[in-house]
């Protein structure tokens, strides 16, 4: 029984097998963890479909795979152990076998792949007016993917390009991927620099099978879309830029410049300014040779006199870089940028990143005084949403104390009784978000969204509950139409979410298209603090733990202190948007519901 | 109080004074002590005065041997010794009063004295006596009390047969013969002077060439040159001994394996410097030494001892004057917390003032090949420079060496005439990691001696036009 890479969302076309929870030989049980997967939305554990034994483990952990690759072969018969057996006495047979074997399926894949990239290359063919050039293609990375960015070209014009080969690398909005080449020839034109972004289907460059380099003067008008299924892409006018200038034969942003882009809506440019910093020759000399990019130069913890990156920066970087690379590192300030609206007000903001790089060298530190642990996946995303976050929106924070005791009240007395009848331990999560819920039917701002200067405001509440995993993850699946649920129903999709989300059994739906958050920091004892906003929301609710506290309240006309179960709570909005009367009107709606409280609720 | 300061610098040679001048400019109380005048080593007995002495050997070695080729008839051609000797000493006498204004000047106090460190805060001062005059306290120590010629127990140094440096800038009369012990750049500077002025010189050097730390070519230039003045060298040779008998020396050196008498008027012993740090309190503070140097952190340039420093010669090589000026300033903007990247050792000029002068800075060939890199070396002779044949001076050439990977400058070395003053632009080259195409690219004047830095650089990637 083949065991494939499953497809864990709509848009998600590969995994990364992260670890093998069972290795070759090993017995496995009917929905036993096989192993890990990571992809751009979730990880998950893959359980076995059936009792049987691994008889074969045709990647390994780190390798990423196409959606569908048979990634492991699972005997289910008899016949398993005989394998088995045959494997232990003649191993050196065997290994040739699976190799084989592993070639087949990775040829299958790279075919795959190439089905993908490149769009009928025989038409493309065709449609230059030439049997030798082969157009290279944007790629669809995924069925919502309608542009990528060209984040690096690894080979420049006139380079022997090998079958298989990386030729560029892109970024979309859902991953970062390699390029390969679709066959063996001379990479003889590069039609997109370093950092454009293009519609899917664009061809990007053209690669000669025979070896000719096209001339830097000729002109290109590319309007018919080569694969038809497609969407129509933009018209670009070249002008004598085929080539990067020779300088910078991989920064070939100096194009850009000279792009005339002929595009109905007007996209952003996303070249940004990499004159601000003083690079010496050798330094651009040692990049060249290196393949660094002014992304990553930019990211160097310079040294030298005004924090000039000198040839010692860029040579320990280069150390560093080769020793842990992170895959998703390269895009990840390019992701950043890409999502900030008005990028060229911001540029001072952008310097920023460069202190959180994961590769970014800091020298002052000796090997001996610190340990440098690559980031996994889950860490850099995290990282990057956060910044992203806080580069997008206006926080400001606002809290408030909520006097729970007829919640403290009604817990302590039907606690244990719903936990019987209902199977279900309550606690004051269900509570904050019915009253959260609430209020966001009242604010409808407050569940909405800010697209350039146009607010969105959703007619539906998909409610995020932010779920620590351990060791050190964070993740925001949401309740979906959360307002059609009552507090045990709420208690029920809040318990499962964050199951799910505990033993990696989210799927991308899950979390996506979430309206409003709450983070409950009380259950770590926190009183208040001041959450950063889930995007592309608009505010989030912090809850603190309930403490009692001694309360002034009036008594028949007289002021005496009474115990009062209190909870603090924090509104954190995005200002752009949310203005501080709507943010307190919104708090005080909580505080009223949850200090209203009746049983009738339940 | 009068008797607190911020910052102490005991010693006021180029690195004290600019020490001191720099942290009184970034506000700190500060003092600079010396027992004599400022200026040190460098304006007193050292760069200055010899650049004065040399100056005089250069002219007459111009009138002597090259008026002819000028077509201009001098006779009676003569020089008075004496005279050569005084001019010196006034230059290092009015340099040395300007820095005890420029000291001054910038609100710094001068203590005149000498000092010794009673604990870590506190500097005692006394008089030529031995008495104490007076005590100071000090939230940080600068040492910078330099070095001295060292002195082997073989070499007897008596100052007048067997002398050091010092003496030879200001002997009585011209020596008819001279033995000069050691071939760095303080021997080969002396011995051009005194050869010039017609004094039979001899150079005795250990390693199997003089100017040994210099790329192999210069050197072997050097040693060229030299032979046809009518010099002596004698190299892979030590010294086994030194004795005055009357009015001469004789020395007992070991050549090659081989023992050799010599005999001469004056021996000069220029075998190298040692640190001064005896008899100021280091011992007794428990600062951590190293072969007669102290040994400091070389990037804040503390010593062990927690707000004692100390800069140039004092903590060992290269022993020149512009590093400890340097390490002086850089120290101060340390303790003032300024941030400023270290400074780079590799990239330090070091000048021979003889003729043909020698400079270079970073790697020579030999060193960058041990040092692993793969090499492209690019080279220039004077000879093929126009400005060279119209003034005269086509003796030489410009080297580089480059790194053949990135293109980095790993080493210049230049041995001709004004090689001292052209090595300032591959200074800069190589601060500001400048590569062989920054120097070609380079728009350089015509016509002039610099022209060969770009041409030598240009050589190397197979572009020079003049050769």
């Amino acid at each position: 029984m083949d065991i494939i890479m499953p497809k864990m969302g709509e848009s998600v076309n590969e995994g990364t097998i992260i670890k093998w929870h069972k290795n070759k030989g090993d017995a496995v049980k009917r929905d036993e963890v096989i192993f890990e997967i990571s992809t751009d939305k979730v990880d998950t554990e893959i359980p076995s479909p059936a009792d049987g034994v691994l008889s074969e483990v045709k990647f390994n952990e780190g390798d990423t795979v196409a959606v569908g690759t048979v990634v492991a072969i699972l005997n289910t018969s008899g016949e398993a152990s005989t394998k088995n057996k045959e494997t232990i006495s003649e191993p050196a047979h065997h290994e040739e076998e699976i190799k084989t074997e592993y070639h087949e399926v990775k040829k299958q894949v790279d075919e795959t792949v190439h089905a993908e990239v490149v769009s009928m290359p025989a038409a493309a063919e065709i449609k230059s007016g030439s049997n030798d050039l082969i157009e290279l293609t944007m790629p669809k990375m995924g069925e919502s993917v309608m542009e990528g960015t060209i984040i690096k070209w690894h080979k420049k014009v006139g380079d022997t390009v090998k079958k298989d080969e990386t030729v560029f690398e892109i970024s979309t909005d859902k991953v970062d991927t390699e390029v390969p080449s679709p066959a063996n020839g001379v990479l003889a034109q590069i039609l997109i620099g370093e950092q454009e972004t293009v519609e899917v289907g664009t061809v990007v460059a053209k690669l000669s099978v025979s070896g000719t380099v096209i001339s830097k003067d000729e002109i290109i008008t590319k309007t018919e879309d080569l694969s038809g299924s497609q969407k129509k892409e933009p018209v670009f006018v070249k002008e004598g830029i085929a080539q990067p200038a020779a300088m910078h034969d991989n920064f070939a942003r100096t194009s850009i410049t000279e792009y005339e882009e002929v595009k109905a809506e007007g996209s952003e440019k996303s070249g940004s300014n990499n004159g601000s910093r003083f690079l010496s020759p050798l330094v651009m000399n040692i990049a060249r040779k290196e393949n660094i990019s002014f992304e990553e130069l930019e990211k160097i913890n310079g040294t030298g006199l005004d924090g000039r990156v000198t040839k010692k920066d860029i040579l320990s970087y280069i150390e560093t870089r080769s020793k842990t690379k992170p895959p998703q590192n390269q895009s990840s300030v390019e992701e950043i940028k890409k999502e900030t609206p008005h990028e060229q007000s911001y540029e001072a903001v952008k310097a920023v990143p460069a202190s959180y790089t994961a590769s970014g060298v800091q020298p002052v530190y000796s090997s001996h005084e610190v340990e440098r642990i690559p980031m996994d996946n889950v860490r850099q995303k995290i990282m990057q949403h956060m910044i992203n976050s806080r580069d997008t929106s206006v926080h400001v924070s606002a809290m408030i104390e909520a006097d729970v005791t007829r919640i403290y009240r009604f817990l302590k007395a039907n606690r244990d009784e719903i936990q019987r009848k209902q199977g279900i331990k309550l606690t004051y999560m269900p509570f904050v978000a019915h009253a959260c819920i609430k209020a966001l039917k009242e604010f409808p701002l407050v569940n909405a969204t800010v697209d350039g200067y146009t607010i969105v405001k959703k007619k539906f509440i998909n409610l995020g509950i932010a779920v620590a995993v351990e060791p050190n993850g964070l993740i925001v699946p949401n309740i979906k139409n959360a307002d059609e649920k009552n507090i045990i129903g709420l208690a029920r999709a809040i318990n499962d979410i964050a199951e799910r989300a505990r033993t990696k059994r989210l799927t991308p739906d899950d979390i996506t298209n979430g309206t409003f958050s709450i983070t409950n920091y009380g259950i770590f004892g926190t009183i208040f603090g001041t959450p950063i906003i889930n995007q592309p929301e608009v505010a989030i609710l912090g809850v603190g733990t309930v403490v009692k506290k001694p309360v002034v309240v009036e008594v028949e006309g007289v002021d005496t202190i009474a115990i009062k179960p209190t909870m603090a709570l924090t509104l954190t909005h995005d200002h752009r948007l949310v203005d501080g009367m709507l943010g307190g009107r919104f708090l005080k709606s909580i505080k009223d519901t949850l200090e209203s409280f009746s049983e009738n609720e339940i | 109080m009068a008797n607190q300061y911020e910052i102490v610098v005991l010693g006021g040679g180029p690195g004290g004074y600019v020490a001191a001048i720099r942290a009184a400019q970034l506000g700190f109380k500060t003092a600079v002590i010396d027992k004599d005048k400022l200026g040190g080593i460098c304006l007193n007995w050292g760069c200055i005065p010899t650049k004065s002495l040399l100056k005089n050997a250069e002219i007459y070695d111009l009138m002597k041997n090259h008026s002819s080729d000028f077509g201009i008839k001098i006779q009676g051609l003569d020089f008075d010794f004496e005279r050569i000797i005084k001019r010196s000493r006034e230059i290092s006498d009015r340099i040395t009063k300007n820095v005890e204004i420029l000291v001054k000047k910038n609100k710094v106090d001068r203590i005149k004295g000498f000092g010794k460190l009673s604990s870590k805060n506190q500097i005692d001062i006394f008089n030529e006596e031995g008495q104490k005059t007076n005590s100071i306290t000090a939230d940080n120590i600068l040492i910078a009390t330099g070095a001295r010629p060292k002195v082997l127990p073989s070499i007897p140094v008596d100052k007048k047969r067997i002398i050091t440096s010092t003496e030879a800038m200001i002997l009585p009369e011209l020596p008819k013969e001279m033995i000069i012990i050691g071939a760095g750049a303080i021997g080969v500077e002396f011995a051009y002077f005194y050869s010039v002025l017609g004094t039979r010189v001899t150079i005795i050097e250990m390693m199997d060439t003089i100017l040994p730390i210099e790329d192999r070519e210069v050197s072997e230039t050097l040693a060229k040159s030299f032979k046809k003045r009518g010099i002596d060298i004698f190299t892979k040779s030590s010294v086994e001994k030194a004795i005055v008998k009357g009015n001469k020396v004789s020395v007992t050196i070991t050549s090659e394996g081989q023992k050799k008498e010599l005999s001469a008027d004056i021996v000069l012993n220029a075998i190298g410097v040692t640190g001064n740090v005896e008899g100021f309190g280091l011992e007794e503070l428990g600062v951590e030494l190293f072969k007669n140097h102290i040994k400091v952190n070389k990037s804040t340039y503390e010593t062990n001892i927690k707000g004692i420093y100390a800069i140039g010669d004092v903590i060992g090589p290269p022993w020149l004057a512009h590093v400890a000026s340097h390490e002086g300033i850089h120290c101060v903007e340390k303790i003032k917390g300024l941030r400023i990247p270290d400074i780079d050792y590799n990239n330090i000029p070091g000048c021979t003032f003889c003729q043909p002068q020698v400079a270079s800075i970073g790697l020579t060939e030999a060193k960058a090949k041990e040092a692993g890199y793969e090499i492209k070396v690019g080279k220039f002779p004077f000879m093929a420079s126009g400005k060279a044949f119209a003034i005269g001076e086509r003796e030489g050439f410009v080297k580089f060496i480059f790194d053949a990977k990135y293109g980095e400058i790993l080493g210049v070395h230049i041995i001709g005439s004004e090689a001292t003053e052209m090595i300032a632009e591959a200074g800069l080259a190589k601060s500001l990691e400048a590569t062989g195409e920054s120097i070609i690219k380079t728009i350089h004047a015509h016509p002039t001696l610099a022209e060969s830095i770009m041409e030598a650089a240009a050589q190397a990637y197979g572009e020079a036009i003049h050769i």
